[in-house]
């Protein structure tokens, strides 16, 4: 339904809407088929996270922050773990760094991949989105591998990480590492050659340098723009210190420019894990933490698949937080959505909002407020017989399909 | 310019921010009232060209809010900038127009701390729902969510407590 303002038409989309699995509202007013304005509406998907920080202890948080999105755990948990260790003063075994940047980098790519595909999606480029996606099961399959699941992997701890890494699975990483880089240079010449993609990316969701800089636009978005925004090279932490990262950048300011700059990312990615896997030290994962922090805060960043994230912890002392804030890239990237939708078409608005690879999650950040009661927790095998009994209803015996053995 | 040059710079013009840089890409300051906060910030943007809004960190500070401010430059060197306004009557000034993005984390402090922002563009609420009850701040120290009916979306608080 849409309202009438003299000539122009205001159209509501979302917060349910199908171009993105997440919620967010834009009313977008229409001259003929051109955006004139924009209006942004988000924090359908606040959950409370940094409320419930403050009421658990720090190794409670860190599973709480693993889940401040599903895309991007690691880095989340990554830049989390980096501040505490830094007012702990902890010295983070050399190996330790060496898996988180593994891992770290492994996310990127199935970041990336998930990005290619939804925009293939957005342009009905459906092909390309198929393929996309089955490559990104490769990378996650080596990281359920490595954690037992497919997101939110628990790789990270204070001190180091949980998880080492042994030959056979190292391994297998460079092989899947093989495998891809054949099928994302195919990507990358067909990024470069294909003529419809080119023209329904090319010239659109424009946003220059000078754009960048005012509305503080981060990631894959700034760098489209030729702003070296990656925080693994301006600050760089962990493995990235050790192994310099050849930050990419381009020059389009638009949609596609932005896709360049994922897809060649991706290749970057291959050769840090190379890299990284060649060059890993013996020795220990992890030391011991503690579970107090010494009054104080701290603010550190990492660069997430997104852009830059960033948490703020304060401590009063005791094992719990006094306050936990987290900025993700995404948050950083709406500011400029309106700027970079008026004045194109209501076609393009899809791929537009697509292009900053918005994750509502990150942006709300949050858990289930809990009141303490009529609180129902799932367990595993509810979720389970629930999920059968809805198939059921729709008519499909998930009993009844053969399953690959995994 | 570096982050020692910029300290200098800050603590020469407006010494009650006791600027420092405890680490490489660093600045903290302390808290400072409203008027001196905006004045520093100004001068930040003018003249040492930190350009980017970064975020806003909200802390209860007992009697206060305290309004962190982030803000980077060119050199990607974090400075925080920080003001406390009382928490009976907390009322800060829009820095929108200096750094757009720091628009939609004004508006978290009005939803999550009880922040008035004079200046603030009409826009949506973010990020509490339209229909979360008036008067009710998440991020405030003494409010809890264990007295929080979802179902009815009211805050309910044992009646000893209310009284205090």
């Amino acid at each position: 339904m849409s309202e009438r303002n003299d000539h122009k038409v205001v159209l509501p989309i979302g917060p349910q809407h199908p171009s993105l699995k997440e919620p967010g509202s834009f009313k977008i007013t229409l001259d003929g088929e051109k955006v004139e304005r924009a209006v942004v509406e988000i924090g359908y998907n606040h959950r409370g996270i940094e409320k419930a920080c403050e009421s658990r202890n720090y190794t409670q948080d860190l599973y709480i922050i693993e889940r401040v999105c599903g895309i991007c755990s690691h880095a989340h948990t990554s830049c989390f773990c980096q501040a505490f260790e830094d007012m702990a003063g902890l010295e983070v075994p050399r190996r330790a760094y060496y898996i988180r940047g593994i891992v770290g980098e492994l996310e990127r790519l199935h970041s990336h991949l998930l990005w290619l595909g939804v925009a293939s999606h957005e342009i009905g480029f459906d092909t390309l989105f198929m393929y996309t996606w089955r490559d990104r099961e490769l990378v996650l399959d080596l990281l359920a591998q490595i954690g037992g699941n497919r997101v939110n992997y628990g790789v990270n701890t204070f001190g180091g990480v949980r998880r080492d890494l042994e030959a056979d699975l190292m391994q297998d990483i460079l092989h899947v590492c093989d495998q891809l880089e054949e099928k994302i240079k195919y990507y990358a010449d067909l990024a470069t050659t294909e003529t419809t993609l080119i023209a329904r990316l090319k010239g659109i969701g424009v946003l220059t340098p000078e754009d960048v800089r005012h509305f503080s636009a981060v990631g894959p978005v700034a760098r489209a723009a030729g702003i070296l925004d990656d925080i693994r090279v301006v600050e760089p932490y962990g493995v990235y210190k050790e192994i310099p990262v050849n930050a990419v950048t381009d020059d389009h300011c638009d949609v596609y420019g932005r896709t360049l700059v994922r897809v060649k990312e991706m290749l970057e990615s291959i050769r840090l894990i190379r890299v990284m896997i060649r060059e890993i030290p013996e020795g220990p994962i992890s030391v011991r933490a503690p579970r107090k922090l010494p009054a104080g805060e701290t603010l550190r960043r990492v660069e997430a698949p997104r852009g830059e994230n960033i948490h703020y912890i304060r401590s009063n002392g005791s094992d719990m937080p006094d306050r936990v804030r987290v900025r993700a890239p995404s948050e950083a990237n709406w500011h400029g959505m309106s700027y970079m939708l008026e004045g194109f078409q209501l076609a393009d608005v899809p791929i537009i909002i697509a292009a900053i690879d918005p994750c509502y999650s990150c942006t709300d950040r949050a858990v289930s407020l809990s009141s303490g009661r009529d609180e129902q927790i799932a367990s595993w095998d509810q979720l389970r017989l629930f999920g059968i009994e809805q198939y059921k209803k729709n008519g499909i015996d998930p009993g009844s399909i053969a399953i690959r053995p995994f | 310019m570096n982050a020692e040059q910029v300290v200098s710079a800050l603590n020469k013009r407006f010494p009650a921010l006791a600027a420092h840089t405890p680490r490489e890409f660093r600045i903290w300051s302390d808290f400072v009232e409203p008027k001196e906060f905006e004045a520093a910030l100004r001068f930040a943007f003018d003249e040492l060209r930190f350009g980017k809004g970064k975020h806003i960190v909200g802390t209860d500070e007992g009697e206060y809010i305290g309004l962190s401010y982030i803000v980077s430059n060119d050199e990607n060197i974090l400075l925080v900038l920080r003001e406390k306004v009382p928490k009976a009557h907390p009322v800060v000034r829009s820095q929108g127009g200096l750094y757009p993005s720091m628009v939609l984390h004004e508006r978290e402090m009005v939803d999550l701390f009880g922040v008035s922002v004079s200046g603030l563009p009409e826009g949506p609420s973010y990020p509490l729902p339209d229909c979360w009850p008036e008067g009710q701040y998440p991020l405030r120290k003494e409010w809890n969510p264990a007295y929080f009916n979802k179902e009815t979306m009211a805050y309910e608080p044992p009646k000893e407590e209310a009284r205090e």
